[in-house]
This record gives C-alpha cells, sequence and structure tokens, in this order.
C-alpha cells in the first residue's frame, strides 16, 4: 500500500510538473490531431492495395495510425526510464530519493509513471480523432483485449526500459539498448509498413521484437474484431516477452545500483 | 550498559577506481585503473545528541564519509553502524534513522514550489498525503521559510533552498542529521542564523545528534562538541577543536605590539621573531615561541628590559591549513 502511495506521489509530482509548462501541455494534444492528418494525406499518395501481405486486409491509413500511436509507447518506455534517471541524476534528486527508504524499484517505476498515463491517454486521442474526422472504423468488441494487450506491451518495453536505464545509471552515456531496440522496431516491427514487404531475411528479425506481436495483436482486436482465440498467440509471444524482460531489466538495474554504489558513481554523470 | 553511539566508523576506507577512457586502454592496455582513496582507516563514534564536526578541506573524504553513512556510497573496508545498524546490511532502516542535507542546494524541482517539493519527498518517507501536508507545516514554521514556501523553487535565494534542504532531511524525524557543508554558499548573516538554528533548535532543544562536515574552522569550534580532521581520507585528530589546536606539535604563535624598544631583542633558540615595520612608533611583529617552560616569559622580560613597552601580546589560533601542515608533518 504504501509503495502504490508513493507512485501516486510521483504521478501527481509529474502532473504539477507538465502543467506548469501550460501551453506545451496543451500543444501535444493539437500536435497528435495534425500527426493523424499528415498521414491521412500520405496514406492517400501511398494507398497500398488491401490484399497487400501483411495489411491483412486494413487501409494503409488505419494499419499505419495504430503502427504511430502505439509506437510512442515504444518511444516513451526508451526515453522515460533512461532519461528521467539520468535527468535526476544530472539535478541532483536522485542523490535526494536515494537517501529516503523508496526502494529503487519505487523510484524508477514512479519516475516514468506519468509518461505512460500521458503516453496512455495521447495513444487514446490518437485513435479517437481518426475514428471521429478521419473515418477509421474501431471495433467495440476489440476495446477488452486490447487493454490486455497494451499492459503486455508496456511491461515489455518497460523491461527494455529499464534495462536501458541500468546502461545510463552504470555507463552515464552511450546506452546502446534504445538505439538498437528503437531503429529495429521503427524499421522492422511493423509500425509504418508490413515486415513482409521487406526482403524475408530482414524481416525475419521483426519476430524478436515485442512491438510486432503488439501491434499485430492491437490491429487484429481493434481494427478487425478478431476473436481471443485469434490473438492469443501474439498475446502469449508478449506475455513470453514480459517474463523475460522484466527480470532482466530489474536484476541488470540492481546490479547497476550495486556497482554504482561500490564506485560511488550513484550520482555522478 | 552504555547507549548504542549514534554513529560508528570502524577502520572504514574507500578507495575509489577511475575508469579507462577508450584512448587509455587503447595506448596502455596492460596498466590496470587508477586507483583514489576516499578514505583510510577512519575510526570515530558519534555520541547520541552531540554536534559533532568533521573538519577538513575540499578532498578530504568528509562527502564520502557522510555519503557512507546514508547508503549512497558502499565502503572498501571496515564498517559503519548508524544507530547500532549496519550501513552495508541495512539500508532501509538506516535511511529511516537518518537525514541527510547534500552541499547541492539545486537537487530539487524547480517548476515546483518548496512546500510541493517537500510535501512530494515526504511522501517518499512513507507519510500520507494528509501526513505529508501536516508535516510540511510544521516543519515550514520551525525553519521560518513563511511565504517563500509557497514560491516556485527556482525563485527561492541559496539560504531559503539551503533551509528547505535542512527540512527535507527533517521529514521522517529522524534522530540524526547529517550535514554537508550547509553553510557554504550562504552570506556570514544567512550562515549564523543556519547555526544557531542548528545548535539551537534542532541540537538543544530537539535532542538531535548531529554530524556536520565543514571546511571553517571557526563554524565547528562555535557549534561542535567535538569534531575529527581529515586529511587526504585520513583522520589526523580527534576531539574538541581547542584542544586539538592547543596540542599541536611545533610553536605557540603570538602577535606583539612594542612601543619604544631601543635595542634588539636578543637571539634565542625557544623563539623566532619575525621581522616587523614600525608604524606611528609601534614595532607589530609576529613571533614562533616554544611550547611551556619560561620562553614566553623570558622573550617579554626581554623587550622589557630594552625600554620596550608591551601594548598587546595575543595568541594566533592557527588555520586550518596550518592545522593540517602542522599534524602532517608531526606524521
Amino acid at each position: 500500500m504504501k509503495s502504490v502511495r508513493m507512485l501516486l506521489a510521483f504521478v501527481r509530482r509529474d502532473f504539477q510538473i507538465e502543467v506548469s509548462y501550460r501551453t506545451s501541455f496543451v500543444l501535444q494534444f493539437f500536435g497528435i490531431f495534425f500527426t493523424v492528418l499528415l498521414w491521412y494525406f500520405i496514406s492517400g499518395v501511398l494507398s497500398a492495395p488491401k490484399g497487400t501481405p501483411g495489411l491483412e486486409g486494413l487501409d494503409y491509413f488505419s494499419y499505419v495510425l495504430l503502427g504511430v500511436a502505439l509506437s510512442h509507447y515504444l518511444t516513451m518506455a526508451m526515453m522515460a526510464f533512461a532519461g528521467k534517471i539520468r535527468n535526476e541524476q544530472v539535478t541532483g534528486t536522485l542523490e535526494a530519493m536515494l537517501v529516503t527508504p523508496a526502494s529503487i524499484g519505487t523510484i524508477v517505476l514512479g519516475s516514468s509513471l506519468w509518461d505512460f498515463l500521458l503516453t496512455s491517454i495521447k495513444v487514446v486521442v490518437y485513435l479517437a480523432v481518426g475514428w471521429l474526422f478521419f473515418g477509421v472504423a474501431l471495433k467495440v468488441s476489440g476495446f477488452l483485449p486490447s487493454l490486455l494487450i497494451l499492459a503486455l506491451t508496456i511491461l515489455a518495453f518497460s523491461g527494455i526500459g529499464i534495462l536501458s536505464a541500468a546502461f545510463i545509471l552504470y555507463l552515464k552515456r552511450g546506452d546502446p539498448i534504445t538505439y538498437l531496440v528503437a531503429s529495429g522496431s521503427a524499421l522492422m516491427g511493423g509500425v509504418f509498413f508490413p515486415p513482409e514487404a521487406m526482403p524475408r531475411w530482414l524481416g525475419r528479425w521483426s519476430s524478436f521484437l515485442p512491438i510486432t506481436y503488439a501491434l499485430r495483436a492491437l490491429r487484429r482486436a481493434l481494427l478487425r474484431g478478431s476473436r481471443m482465440a485469434d490473438l492469443l498467440p501474439d498475446i502469449e509471444a508478449l506475455a513470453l516477452f514480459v517474463v523475460l524482460l522484466l527480470p532482466l531489466g530489474v536484476l541488470a538495474f540492481r546490479f547497476a545500483v550495486r556497482k554504482a554504489r561500490q564506485e560511488g558513481s550513484l550520482v555522478q554523470y | 550498559m552504555s547507549p548504542t553511539p549514534a554513529i560508528q566508523a570502524e577502520r572504514l576506507g574507500k578507495i575509489y577506481v577511475k575508469r579507462r577512457s577508450l584512448r587509455e586502454m587503447a595506448l596502455r592496455p596492460f596498466r590496470g585503473p587508477e586507483r583514489v582513496t576516499g578514505l583510510s582507516d577512519v575510526s570515530l563514534q558519534v555520541e547520541t545528541g552531540e554536534i559533532f564536526g568533521l573538519l577538513g578541506p575540499n578532498g578530504a573524504g568528509k562527502t564520502t564519509l557522510l555519503k557512507i553513512l546514508a547508503c549512497l556510497v558502499l565502503p572498501t573496508e571496515g564498517r559503519a553502524r548508524v544507530d547500532g545498524i549496519d550501513v552495508a546490511r541495512d539500508d532501509r532502516a538506516v535511511k529511516r534513522a537518518i537525514g541527510f542535507a547534500s552541499a547541492d542546494e539545486r537537487s530539487f524541482y524547480w517548476r515546483l514550489t518548496g512546500r510541493e517539493n517537500l510535501i512530494f519527498f515526504g511522501r517518499l518517507y512513507g507519510l500520507d498525503p494528509a501526513a505529508a501536508a501536516r508535516r510540511v507545516a510544521d516543519l515550514i514554521d520551525a525553519i521560518d521559510l513563511g511565504d517563500a514556501a509557497d514560491q516556485q523553487f527556482m525563485s527561492l535565494s541559496s539560504g531559503m533552498r539551503q533551509r528547505l534542504a535542512i527540512a527535507r532531511a527533517l521529514l521522517h524525524a529522524p534522530r540524526l542529521l547529517c550535514l554537508d557543508e550547509p553553510t557554504r554558499s550562504l552570506d556570514p548573516i544567512a550562515a549564523k542564523h543556519l547555526r544557531r538554528f542548528i545548535a539551537t533548535t534542532l541540537n538543544r532543544e530537539r535532542g538531535m545528534t548531529i554530524l556536520l562536515a565543514t571546511h571553517n574552522l571557526q563554524e565547528a569550534e562555535e557549534i561542535c562538541g567535538r569534531v575529527a580532521i581529515l586529511h587526504h581520507g585520513r583522520v589526523l585528530r580527534q576531539g574538541r577543536v581547542g584542544e586539538i589546536t592547543a596540542g599541536l606539535p611545533g610553536r605557540d604563535q603570538y602577535v606583539l605590539s612594542i612601543r619604544g624598544l631601543q635595542a634588539p631583542l636578543p637571539r634565542d633558540g625557544r623563539w623566532e621573531i619575525a621581522d616587523g615595520i614600525p608604524e606611528d612608533g609601534v614595532l607589530r611583529v609576529g613571533a614562533a615561541v616554544e611550547r611551556g617552560g619560561e620562553a614566553l616569559s623570558d622573550l617579554l622580560r626581554a623587550i622589557l628590559e630594552r625600554r620596550g613597552t608591551i601594548l598587546s601580546c595575543n595568541r594566533r589560533e592557527p588555520g586550518l591549513q596550518e592545522i593540517f601542515d602542522r599534524l602532517e608533518e608531526a606524521g
């Protein structure tokens, strides 16, 4: 219970900081409308036949809208954990938090919780704008499975994010995880085009990326209204990523904290 | 049975291993990493209820010692206990017992007010929202933050920021408070107020044990019951400042003002007189005089015999650097 209260304190803190930049807070939501509009026109030019392999019978605009919306989670997970930790190191607030009895797990999770909430709101806004103004047909039956898919996606991406934060904490810079996963996901994860559109040897790498399964399952649930049984293989794959990546991230972070305490570099940057 | 000391350090040591750059590794692949001693064989005990000073110049190891006690850095060797709890074994229990205010006055969220900052950190100490708000209101009164508490942190003065840092360290009502150079960036008046707050309100009235790192000898003498003098990571001496300076090896330093001296003072192995230039008939000279025995009396007698009038004879207290030099010379 205490840990939950602490996590809520982080959310409150970050909300207070976020709204202290009033204009930017409001503008980021307007920005979503323009991004959707941009992709609407691009997809008009690039209109691919619905039978294109990997599009699964969807029109390109609906396909890319979900890709762009969900890729925010990935970008955020990559940036939030490592970026927040580095920022707290630089401002000296990490040290101030580390002298409290709050566990390191709570500090890391709490520091990125607001970003996850804000990104979730943004994803909903993306879909709502697409649905209300650009005729994207969302299937109501897919909402519930989508929540499960999103939860697993967040956890899997968190594992990568925490791993990335461990690198930042220990190496201070030169975090290879962010670069590799973010670039790989953007290229091969099915964000902007299906992996099937790439040469086979390159497209195969997409099966090592959690975003591939997250996007496929979410598109099937929300845009095609697929049944749970059809979504299960992707959900299981996502769950496997969670089981592998989350403990790996937490272990790596613990190791990094211990090393940094030994070296006395916990708050160096 | 004697009460558990607030802090106990036994043969504490910390070696920092400097990371090598890629260039260094390429140029000298077989050379090991550079090791820097942060602390070496430090043993000290801080009793409950006292103000104990860690006195030393920059790089002496004061902050390293405080960070070990606050569980931010692990010692390489030896042991440290806070309220009887080993810092390397149960860091959460230690963190509940200790309040730590670092020298870094930036370590707050600049877009939040002082009050919002304190409430956030209060909740990290496990206080529920209502309890955190009450505790913060009490502390704002106690440290006399007034209306400044509701201004954004970025608009606060250095003095207010430092007070806020101390308030943060007091959020969980710890028994022990570690302060790292709290007056470093304050003007003399603000520093005096803060020293009074530490000595009177926190120590005398609330009975808190305080470990204060400082490089200001006067500050240590003013508020610390005992001090440990740290230099290059080692404890050179421990005790009261007066006792340490009185027991320094070497000669005592005096400043003499003499009028009407008719002849040069005799040479004597027991004293050394620096050359002085008379101003308005008054000669001001520094004298290094052998401690103990009758050296000072003999010097003053020699002045009187040469028809000099001694206007003043003041012992000059050694500065921090001089104390380090003399203690180091003595090994």
